[in-house]
């Protein structure tokens, strides 16, 4: 790991027009994405957190420009040039797909179902002009990198497993050997035994090809349990960021210590969880004036309301947005007892 | 313990598929007992049977192959009612279905009619079972509503489906299974499909309601830290068998079965140190219809041995802890 970005994210705004009417007026956009700005290191693996419709997938797809981003330029440092994806050519994506791949969330609907293994896995080649010879040569090398035999080059995926298909989906997206790759939800769709063999594989691959990781989940312990950085979302903006030693055990933001509270503790003794969040995730098409989260914030005051605050540094690279992160004191559990012990088995 | 006579009981149950491929014995041999006032969990893998487990008890399966005994005991001193003996489409089921036991299914987005008001469907609930009048019926209805967390509930009762986020629809289905006061509820991963503050809230309301009502319940889940969290008794399956069962601290401080201990250490903990290698199990949960014979977890086991591919024995180790493993016998 180093302090030399690989990946440089500057105010990346992504709105999506909603349309109404027999006319497809538009009537609003929803802010997926509002000015987000971030980097990534190399060597390093930074998780991005937060619930659903906050924004992460569509950070994701801005950074392979599977959408078009609206505003705010991403910076990928290559090898030999430094690209500038929201605004590349068409020529110039092909070389930075060569650079950053990306992982998708379900393995069973990201493969075509028509598609043999070896072509799944070779299609990036394909892009790339690889001829098939050594396409199906490099197909081969990488199996066992994902841990699968060279039977599985000519499967279709229905033959598969979901953990064997994720590893399929992995190898699709090392082929090309690109230093970074993105990968949204990679585990979420997996059983528990099988989780903790693909986590393992991305710990191993990380270390022996050296990529860089943007890893988005909404389970926090398996990016806390993967992450170098994190970064939090809500509402299309970037709410915390920090190492995940900050993150987790000097929380700032009142809605990361919401959500790390919510995380379930896998063991029966432990059940006094506290700080429930209460409310749910307002609209991205109406989010609330000032601080997004002033809504559900148990110390929102006028200001919140009243003014956006800035995403500010705490230090150490440590960045907050919230009016009162030096004040608020997080280290205490706030709330009531969220469920009792457990009844003595008799 | 106050509540430690048996509401539902479940002895020997199987209950098989007849595909074109074969029979898939979704479950073979699953024995439990729900307690009154508490909490059953059931965690296993997709495959596992703990939806079909779940399922047959409300005889909701389609033409299955069932047998054993699923014994629920009403209130005072009524013989017990054999489930699995009563017509699957008669009136006595339907009696029970909703009134007696209810249940709250794992998709919130698929199991409420988008062309009906919730209001409307949680009435038709109620209508079902208590004869009351249609302006009785809706006022019990807002009154669901409200106690469940929903604000506003006069106005949103009005609303269908698609006006409500993922966490209100599970809210709703939450007051349709306890609009009649159920004596059992089953909940067949009812937060798998929320975000995690979401889940901590409906886990709350569950946990709540059931110390409320005096309620039991059946949590079907594949998140051991949800059963660690709110069941008193747990069922380990897998492939359709009962690997474990055991009081919930026994079962995590001491777990026996190789799949039970697999599992335990395969999630993350808050003190797991970052980046290294979990534990996993090696290769994944087989296709239900060639499941291996004799011990299903067979094939992935580490402590395999030449006695699994017989039918393992159910070892006990304490009064209400056993599990299904030929490695606690002697030879």
């Amino acid at each position: 790991m180093s302090d030399t970005p690989i990946l440089q994210v500057e105010n990346l705004s992504k709105f999506f027009p909603v349309q109404r009417g027999l006319l497809r007026r538009t009537v609003g956009h929803v802010k997926a994405v509002n000015d987000v700005s971030f980097a990534v290191n190399k060597g390093e693996c930074l998780g991005l957190v937060g619930e659903s419709g906050c924004g992460k997938t569509t950070v994701a797809r801005c950074l392979l420009r599977l959408v078009e981003p609206d505003q705010g330029r991403i910076l990928l440092h290559g090898e030999q040039q430094t690209f500038d994806i929201a605004s590349a050519s068409r020529k110039e994506m092909l070389d930075v797909r060569r650079q950053m791949q990306i992982i998708f969330q379900d393995p069973f609907s990201s493969l075509d179902p028509r598609w043999r293994v070896t072509d799944v896995i070779a299609e990036p080649l394909m892009a790339q002009k690889v001829g098939r010879g050594e396409a199906g040569r490099r197909v081969l090398d990488i199996l066992p990198t994902v841990g699968l035999g060279p039977h599985f080059a000519d499967r279709f995926p229905h033959e598969l497993s979901g953990g064997e298909r994720q590893r399929v989906s992995i190898a699709r997206a090392l082929i090309v050997s690109p230093p970074l790759v993105v990968a949204d939800e990679p585990v979420s769709a997996l059983d528990v035994s099988v989780r903790s063999q693909i986590i393992n594989l991305l710990l191993d691959l990380q270390s022996q090809m050296n990529l860089t990781y943007v890893f988005i989940a909404h389970d926090l312990s398996i990016v806390k349990h993967i992450s170098h950085r994190i970064a939090v979302m809500y509402l299309g903006r970037l709410v915390e960021l920090g190492t995940t030693q900050q993150v987790f055990e000097e929380c700032k933001h009142p809605y990361t210590k919401a959500l790390l509270a919510s995380v379930l503790i896998p063991d029966p003794t432990h059940r006094e969880q506290s700080y429930v969040l209460e409310g749910e995730v307002p609209s991205p098409l109406n989010p609330p004036s000032g601080c997004h989260f002033s809504t559900r914030c148990p110390f929102a005051q006028e200001q919140c309301s009243a003014e956006e605050p800035d995403l500010r540094d705490m230090g150490g690279g440590h960045w907050v947005r919230c009016h009162f992160a030096e004040e608020l004191d997080l280290s205490e559990e706030i709330f009531a007892p969220q469920f009792d012990k457990p009844a003595a088995s008799n | 313990m106050p509540n430690s006579q048996p509401i539902l009981e479940v002895h020997d149950l199987h209950v098989h598929f007849k595909m074109l491929a074969g029979i898939v014995r979704a479950v073979d041999g699953v024995d439990f007992t729900v307690e009154r006032g508490r909490c059953l969990g059931i965690v296993g893998e997709s495959g596992c049977g703990k939806s079909v487990t779940a399922r047959s008890i409300l005889r909701l399966l389609p033409s299955s192959d069932t047998s054993g005994q699923i014994l629920y005991h009403p209130d005072g001193d009524g013989q017990p009612i054999d489930l699995v003996s009563l017509d699957a489409k008669g009136d006595a089921i339907r009696a029970i279905r909703g009134k007696d036991i209810a249940m709250i299914f794992q998709e919130p987005m698929t199991s409420l009619t988008p062309v009906y008001t919730i209001g409307e469907q949680i009435m038709e609930s109620i209508r079902q079972h208590q004869n009351l009048t249609e302006e009785e019926a809706q006022e019990l209805a807002i009154s669901m509503l409200n106690k469940v967390g929903i604000p506003d509930a006069e106005r949103r009762f009005g609303d269908y489906p698609h006006q409500m986020s993922g966490g209100m629809r599970q809210r709703v289905m939450i007051a349709i299974a306890l609009c009649c006061e159920p004596r059992v509820l089953i909940a067949d991963e009812p937060t798998t499909a929320l975000d995690v503050t979401i889940q901590a809230q409906i886990l709350r309301l569950i946990r709540s309601l059931q110390q409320d009502l005096d309620m039991s319940v059946i949590m079907i889940t594949h998140d051991l830290a949800v059963i660690a969290q709110l069941a008193d008794f747990v069922v380990v399956m897998y492939l359709g068998q009962m690997a474990e069962k055991a009081p919930v601290v026994e079962l995590f401080q001491d777990p026996k079965h190789p799949y039970t201990q697999a599992l335990l250490r395969s999630i993350v903990r808050p003190d797991t140190p970052p980046r290294e290698q979990l534990h996993s199990i090696s290769g994944s949960v087989p296709d239900p219809r060639n499941a291996p014979s004799g011990c299903r977890f067979r094939n992935r086991c580490p402590s395999v041995h030449d006695r699994c591919v017989e039918d393992p024995p159910v070892v006990e180790f304490g009064p209400q802890h056993s599990a299904t493993c030929w490695l606690y016998v002697d030879d």
